[in-house]
């Protein structure tokens, strides 16, 4: 299983990014609709949408799919 | 309001966000019109809009809109393409509208206190109430002067003179033994009427300005001063201020542009629209004589903001509303840009 992310789909309300408990743990300011802050996080939203950046760091628990209005985000 | 943290259960997860961003959505049940594009526009169906007809004729006392906190991820789409601004939706206390990755449709609606001449016909205009123009007179004693003197002697205090000043300037007691006159120097504006009606000839009077031409008028004396003021809460940005203003010193930018239209033969001219309309875009025309029953609802389309909660609340279907152009700050979200050209269906 792999995150994923569909640029295509995303808000970039930032959603996934303060409701990941890796992200969280890393950076617990995360401030996901603001933009990005530092790179050590999993994903964070840039120019609008979101962008993954450390995504071995990903823990496959789900918590962003389930979070994401509009399927955006997944594991697969 | 909902706000951070929240859980999310479903299917035997339960999720609980718990970064130190704090996002809040808040409802202002007063602002809203009940045009239901959050519904139409949250991606997680979290929104529900009520029937807005009974809501505004006060049959029933409901909120107009019912969030479930369950389904509300906070992603703050709902604020984002609300026409009016009923729904709050911050990240950190910092409103959406003032983050870049936010999009936003582009609206404003702005008095040029240079231009305005502060005749109030906004004012009173404004569907919403939204417009406050405080002015100041010049005093009239500084525009107008002259002479007026009664002479007690000559006077019989019949009080005609009294009953005739258009401006209450002349007090005439007519109490037996205490008979007297006076005049008020500060609002009399010297058109001698008084003069003329006095059937003893015991006033003199004399207008500076009809006998000596403008030797006393100081035309920048005459100048009304102000300030006006919107309320961004409450205005809707439809246009009337715009519309009536004289001197063009109002200018409004829609959020939504569009058409309206009512298909007449559907409309049963029951006049749901016309309580909802937040613009008070539509009326009934003006019925030709009593008990005359009207067979349309008229319409004043340059007010209209195209919300559609007239279409949505119109029992027979009878209005089609349609948005046809949208100004938004730019976004590279192409979901964003989507839910905005959605719109236009």
């Amino acid at each position: 299983m792999e995150l994923k992310v569909n640029q295509d789909n995303c808000l970039g309300c930032g959603v996934c990014v303060v409701a990941c408990p890796v992200n969280v743990s890393i950076s617990p300011d995360v401030s996901g609709g603001h933009g990005s802050r530092t790179e050590e996080v999993i994903m964070m939203v840039e120019n609008g949408v979101i962008k993954l950046f450390s995504e071995d760091k990903c823990t496959k628990c789900g918590t962003c799919q389930m979070f994401c209005p509009v399927d955006a985000i997944f594991l697969e | 309001m909902i706000a951070n943290t929240k859980e999310v259960k479903d299917e035997g997860f339960d999720i609980k966000r718990s970064a130190e961003e704090v996002r809040n959505l808040s409802f202002k049940d007063h602002i809203c019109i009940g045009c239901g594009i959050c519904e139409s526009t949250c991606p997680v169906d979290a929104i529900n809009v009520a029937e807005i007809g009974p809501i505004v004729r006060e049959e029933v006392d409901m909120p107009k809109i019912d969030i479930d906190e369950d389904k509300c991820v906070l992603c703050g789409m709902c604020s984002g393409l609300c026409p009016v601004d009923a729904l709050d939706f911050t990240i950190d206390s910092e409103p959406i509208s003032n983050i870049v990755s936010y999009p936003h449709y582009i609206s404003s609606a702005e008095i040029d206190d240079d231009t305005c001449i502060y005749c109030q016909r906004c004012e009173i205009a404004c569907p919403r109430d939204s417009i406050t123009i405080a002015r100041s007179l010049p005093e009239r004693s500084d525009l107008v002067t002259g002479e007026i003197e009664a002479d007690e002697e000559t006077c019989i205090h019949c009080g005609i003179c009294d009953e005739m000043c258009p401006t209450d300037a002349i007090d005439v007691d007519r109490t037996p033994g205490e008979e007297s006159i006076e005049i008020d120097k500060d609002k009399c504006v010297y058109c001698l009427l008084c003069k003329k009606i006095c059937p003893v000839d015991a006033i003199k009077a004399a207008c500076r300005i009809c006998s000596y031409g403008d030797y006393d008028l100081n035309p920048e004396d005459a100048v009304t001063t102000g300030s006006s003021f919107i309320d961004d809460e409450t205005c809707v940005k439809c246009g009337w201020c715009q519309e009536i203003c004289p001197v063009d010193a109002a200018k409004v930018k829609k959020q939504y542009e569009g058409t309206l239209d009512i298909d007449e033969d559907k409309c049963t001219v029951c006049g749901t629209c016309i309580d909802v309309c937040p613009c008070d875009v539509l009326s009934f025309p003006e019925s030709p004589g009593p008990a005359t029953i009207v067979d349309n609802i008229h319409k004043d389309e340059q007010y209209c903001i195209h919300c559609g909660a007239c279409e949505r609340a119109c029992p027979v279907d009878a209005i089609d509303v349609k948005i046809t152009n949208v100004d938004y700050t730019p976004t590279k979200s192409k979901s964003w840009i989507d839910k905005f050209e959605a719109l236009k269906n």
